[in-house]
């Protein structure tokens, strides 16, 4: 590899990276304006949407790689190391958690209610502790894995930093061979695995379904779970293809990675639409008082009947007929936009899921322009913890030799 | 019409069976086809296939089976009109069921159907021009050339690497 080619590997360049920095500038003040108005809790409900939708991003993206790795994978290539590039974004998302304990008294509307006998799962402290450490051995696992998939594509000829410097002495100690080394990433990723499809269950009853404290679904946590690997698919084929955009084929990303990764996503998008339909089908069948009312008010009464069936249309039935075609699949251009409309279409979902029981008896949908303007600040934080991370371990991006 | 020779190449190696098709297709010589033991991606490229319609009978199997279950379910349900546990006759929801099991059947009758009438089974012409070997180590490419040209199409595939198999004796009567 030469020395040029090791320029052009760096993806943020310091002007993008100022871009994403305005962006998140512009999130936090909105978000600062937003507490300090009227309406507080509009805010907090745009953080809450936002931070469950990117660490989800986060999540859902660095399982692809595990996934990868203990189902013994080849088709993903580069895809596979990409996607551990989304660990960046971890450490932002459990101070994000943390934040979230600040805005309790607005994002949890059980908070005056009777909850006949249920304070004994819903209560503050608790709820705070567990997800606490659900995320924490999350994360951890996250960088466990992470820690042993870095060493096998370990370049020691890229400039040291401190935390390659860091890191690359923990690997000496070690003196590990590479079965070994994939041995420990299989004992990593599949606790890694368990652990996603628990904590995200556990996350999503907490942050998302106990909103409305008298509705249950059981199937919620999985709903909530492979939504998450659904948009983590999303955010991996963007990067890919912006990727792919500015670096052509030396980034090593062909045309078949974008078709296989295409059908993965194709895959999930049935997947969310299935958990989705087996939900309803039960509650509609089961026409129990306690649990309809929850679907009436999101689907069948104004106003939120409207983003109903705009999140259908935007996460299902657009994306399954447009990724029918198989060359659709292989243009990145064309994947960029729609992954990128349906991680929108899935903000709205979290909005859908959200805001009737944030906010009651309104006549219009509670979306304005500081929505946007917040979720720009965590689209920054991502883009610059992702960046930050390819910068750091270049090798990521496997450029080929092109002379 | 002149009656053509078939000659068939032996190789043991996926990327020589590449180099041959593509020789032979910058050639004069009538490229047939290749008998390989194994699927190979590589050979498969070097073809250029024209892509298989079987994908269109699939989707238009699953298409007729969509509005055939839906069909089904709702001409059912309005033969009997009983109302069950306060639920509309022509109830949408459930009846996704039946409708997504028959888009999964009749894809699939699609695609058999596209199989059968897209891959021309049976052919019986070819089996003449078969080698046993291309069922064992060998990949086989079957080429096709003008009498008098067998020389130099043999030529062609020892050079590539292969052991050649002549099908049609020099001197042999045309057989029907």
């Amino acid at each position: 590899m030469t020395n040029d080619n090791t320029k052009t590997m760096v993806i943020e360049k310091s002007k993008t990276s100022w871009v994403f920095l305005i962006f998140v500038a512009i999130g936090v003040v909105t978000f600062i304006f937003g507490l300090t108005s009227e309406h507080p809790e509009r805010a907090w409900q745009a953080y809450l949407i936002n931070f469950l939708l990117w660490s989800a991003i986060a999540q859902g993206a660095v399982l692809f790689s595990a996934v990868m790795h203990m189902t013994n994978a080849r088709w993903s290539g580069p895809l596979s190391g990409l996607s551990e590039s989304f660990t960046a974004f971890f450490p932002l998302s459990f101070i994000l958690f943390l934040l979230l304990f600040i805005g309790r008294t607005h994002i949890f509307p059980w908070l005056q209610e009777d909850l006949h006998g249920k304070e004994v799962w819903l209560n503050i402290p608790f709820l705070f502790w567990r997800d606490f450490f659900g995320l924490l051995i999350l994360y951890l696992l996250g960088f466990a894995y992470l820690f042993n998939a870095l060493q096998l594509k370990y370049d020691p000829n890229q400039p040291m930093g401190e935390i390659r410097k860091y890191i690359y002495n923990a690997w000496k100690q070690n003196h590990l061979k590479p079965e070994r080394i994939k041995s420990r990433m299989t004992v990593w990723g599949g606790l890694y695995i368990l652990a996603f499809a628990l904590v995200l269950s556990l996350i999503g009853f907490d942050l998302v379904m106990s909103m409305d404290p008298h509705w249950i679904s059981t199937l919620f946590g999985a709903y909530h779970f492979v939504k998450s690997f659904f948009v983590g698919l999303g955010a991996l084929i963007i990067l890919a293809a912006i990727i792919r955009i500015k670096q052509g084929e030396a980034s090593g990303i062909k045309t078949n990675h974008f078709h296989d990764i295409g059908k993965l996503f194709f895959g999930f998008c049935l997947l969310w639409a299935d958990f989705f339909y087996v939900q309803l089908m039960v509650i509609y069948y089961g026409n129990i008082p306690e649990e309809t009312h929850y679907v009436i008010v999101r689907t069948m009464l104004a106003p939120w009947n409207k983003l109903a069936w705009t999140v259908f249309i935007v996460c299902f039935i657009g994306p399954f007929f447009i990724l029918l075609n198989q060359r659709i699949k292989t243009k990145p251009v064309l994947m960029l936009t729609i992954c990128s409309v349906v991680i929108v279409g899935i903000w709205l979902e979290h909005l859908l899921l959200l805001g009737p029981a944030l906010s009651h008896e309104t006549q219009a949908i509670p979306l304005s322009l500081s929505d946007g303007l917040i979720s720009l600040g965590f689209l920054g934080l991502m883009a610059i913890a992702v960046g930050y991370f390819l910068k750091v371990f270049p090798e990521t991006i496997p450029v080929k030799e092109s002379n | 019409m002149p009656r053509k020779r078939h000659i068939m190449g032996l190789f043991k190696n996926e990327d020589n069976v590449v180099s041959a098709i593509n020789g032979l297709k910058q050639s004069s010589y009538e490229f047939i086809r290749v008998n390989t033991p194994i699927p190979s991606h590589k050979i498969m490229d070097a073809l250029k296939l024209k892509k298989s319609m079987v994908g269109w009978f699939t989707l238009c199997g699953g298409i007729l089976g969509f509005i055939g279950g839906f069909a089904l379910a709702i001409f059912t349900a309005t033969r009997w009109n009983l109302i069950v546990s306060g639920k509309p006759i022509i109830a949408i929801i459930p009846f996704v069921i039946v409708g997504f099991e028959a888009t999964i059947l009749f894809s699939v009758f699609g695609n058999v159907i596209g199989l059968l009438t897209q891959t021309r089974l049976p052919s019986y012409k070819w089996l003449k021009y078969y080698d046993p070997r291309c069922s064992g180590e060998h990949f086989g490419v079957l080429a096709a050339c003008e009498v008098g040209q067998e020389d130099r199409l043999k030529d062609f595939f020892q050079k590539q690497g292969a052991e050649v198999r002549v099908f049609e004796q020099y001197k042999e009567s045309p057989q029907p």
